[in-house]
């Protein structure tokens, strides 16, 4: 009975899903600055991925150029302070903005969609003392605490990943609690229920998938939120340690001495922007392809 | 316009305010406390005069001993001494750097709402025409920009370049004239700091302008006749900027934190470089002394723009 009562409920919605997504595709493909941010996305992925293996200089040796040289036909972008190849440095700091951005979105993700989910679903106390940790987590600055955390902690690439979701777990949490809280009451959840499913087998079969779309549109612009911190921390000396290259840590070190070497504050500066630019147009274009309530 | 019930929730949320000021402060000395490693240990520093200096801090006494007497100086206002400049006592320190830095903030503040409004409706009503397009994209640049970069290239800009182009008659000057800054000094870092926000501000803005501006009473306004300019500022724009001051909170705490890097790039003398300095010096007392003056400074931020909505929202009532 469940069985053939679930294969009548899946049948007609299958089509309309799979039109959902591709549609979502095709309208994001239109938008010429998505798209944009996708091929400069892709780009700024191999470069990092290329720096594993190759960079054109070590990025770590020093003098292999006149300190505080500019731009030039063998440096790019320029040397820095030590002596260090800028460009071979920027793309492997591409490595650390790609890895502390995902990563802290991955572990955003792994939090806050569980709680997220159950607080919505179950509601009860838990959902009161999740929805009381998100105000508290919200009405203190997140900076601050990340620069507490990183302090305690102690700088390194896991700990900034920490730092970070600690401080933006609650962005994901609320927008699946709220996403939970409204598909719960859906038909189509019901019907799920009054078939016997279990609220596991709701929540991941049938109110996830349904709630994807603007899970994917937070964590798309969670990236850049946690570059952009990555940087900060960086900026402020409290980032990865050097001497791994990070390019809020490069600007910082550049603008000391932006009198005489401006390239090496604009080369890492622009490298930045224009990434959290892609991440922030792509978001849009997601923001616009997925939600159908803002259809033109 | 505040009621007896305003003053006691303002009163409440003092008691709050100090409640979580005594929060962040512990939790800071007793994180700094778990530090492996020695604030005051140095190759000049040995033998009896280590033990004095020590105990001159109280750093000998047991963990909870010095806790309590932390707890204790904080109920009056004392956060110790420094610890790498013996003597010198933190609060007055503190409170001065968190004049300096709310000064800067709130400068950011009314640029941020100012400049981010005023493209929001200009956007909105040349809706689809070159200035929209133009005002939006800028926009999505200037949240995509890290506060920091845009220092950096306004410094290139007005500091250096202009510094060269006009052989040094017009240029920005980098520093803090006295204790606090003048318009001319604090201009630019204002600029910096609030430029992101302004962003954020005038896509609310101008999306909230695309709403009202579709509403009947709008279109009544203009039946009967009105200018289009009292029809923009009187009606829609009083509407449009509920949702702008619903995100007033975040912005604060925003402008706060992105202060603490503005701070340093210009020297600014607040809390921010104080934060750098005294992390580099290892002066831990100091740095308990910066954290909690942030945590006082957001508290007090956030109670000023709850009690503006009260101003800003008649129906608001606490």
């Amino acid at each position: 009975m469940a069985a053939t009562a679930a294969a009548v409920i899946t049948r007609p919605i299958a089509p309309e899903q799979a039109s959902l997504w591709s549609d979502a595709w095709r309208r994001l493909r239109r938008n010429r600055l998505a798209l944009a941010g996708v091929i400069y996305l892709t780009f700024v992925l191999i470069i990092a991925l290329v720096a594993i293996v190759w960079t054109p200089y070590s990025t770590f040796r020093v003098g292999v150029g006149i300190p505080y040289s500019g731009p030039s036909s063998q440096h790019w972008f320029g040397v820095d302070g030590l002596g260090r190849d800028t460009l071979s440095r920027l793309m492997a700091g591409a490595q650390v903005s790609l890895i502390v951005g995902v990563g802290t979105q991955v572990l955003v993700l792994a939090i806050g969609v569980p709680i997220g989910l159950a607080a919505g679903y179950f509601r009860g106390l838990f959902d009161q003392v999740v929805s009381f940790l998100i105000n508290l987590f919200y009405g203190i600055p997140d900076l601050l605490v990340a620069l507490i955390l990183v302090f305690l902690l102690g700088p390194s690439l896991t700990n900034i990943i920490i730092a970070i979701a600690v401080t933006r777990w609650m962005d994901m949490a609320r927008l699946v609690r709220g996403q939970t809280l409204s598909l719960r009451e859906r038909e189509f959840v019901e019907a799920a229920r009054a078939a016997g499913a279990k609220p596991a087998k709701i929540l991941v079969g049938h109110i996830l998938p349904n709630a994807l779309g603007p899970i994917i549109i937070q964590a798309t612009f969670g990236i850049p939120a946690a570059i952009l911190f990555e940087a900060f921390l960086s900026f402020l000396g409290l980032g990865v340690p050097p001497p791994t290259p990070t390019w809020g840590g490069m600007a910082a070190e550049g603008i000391v001495t932006i009198r005489i070497s401006p390239a090496m504050v604009i080369a890492p500066s622009i490298a930045l922007s224009l990434t959290l630019m892609a991440f922030n147009f792509l978001g849009d274009g997601l923001r616009d392809a997925l939600d159908p309530r803002g259809r033109r | 316009m505040f009621t007896r019930g305003t003053l006691i929730y303002i009163a409440q949320r003092l008691v709050l305010i100090l409640l979580a000021v005594l929060g962040v402060s512990s939790l800071v000395f007793l994180g700094i406390h778990r530090l492996p490693g020695d604030a005051l240990f140095s190759e000049h520093l040995h033998g009896d005069q280590y033990q004095q200096t020590l105990h001159h801090y109280g750093l000998d006494r047991p963990l909870w001993v010095q806790y309590v007497s932390f707890l204790a100086g904080m109920l009056h206002g004392d956060l110790g001494e420094s610890l790498v400049n013996r003597g010198v006592p933190i609060t007055p320190i503190v409170v001065r750097e968190m004049s300096v830095s709310a000064e800067i903030g709130f400068v950011a503040l009314l640029f941020t709402i100012g400049v981010g409004m005023l493209f929001g409706v200009v956007a909105a009503i040349r809706q689809n025409t070159w200035t929209d397009y133009l005002l939006s994209t800028a926009s999505v640049v200037g949240y995509s920009m890290p506060n920091f970069v845009i220092a950096t290239f306004l410094i290139l800009v007005f500091g250096i370049w202009l510094d060269n182009l006009t052989q040094g008659t017009f240029y920005f000057q980098i520093g803090w004239p006295g204790r606090y800054g003048n318009i001319g000094a604090i201009w630019l870092p204002a600029f910096a700091l609030g430029f992101p926000y302004a962003s954020i501000v005038a896509r609310l803005t101008r999306a909230s302008m695309l709403e009202v501006i579709r509403q009947d009473y709008v279109r009544t306004a203009r039946a009967k006749g009105l200018r289009e300019s009292v029809i923009m500022i009187r009606h829609a724009l009083r509407n449009a900027l509920i949702p702008v001051i619903t995100i007033l909170g975040p912005l604060v705490i925003g402008i706060i934190t992105g202060g603490v890097v503005i701070e340093n790039i210009f020297g600014i003398p607040g809390l921010g470089k104080e934060f750098a300095n005294s992390i580099l010096n290892r002066d831990y007392n100091i740095v308990i002394g910066v954290f909690t003056g942030y945590a006082a400074l957001v508290g007090l931020a956030n109670l000023g723009v709850d009690l503006l909505y009260v101003v800003i929202d008649p129906r608001i009532r606490y």
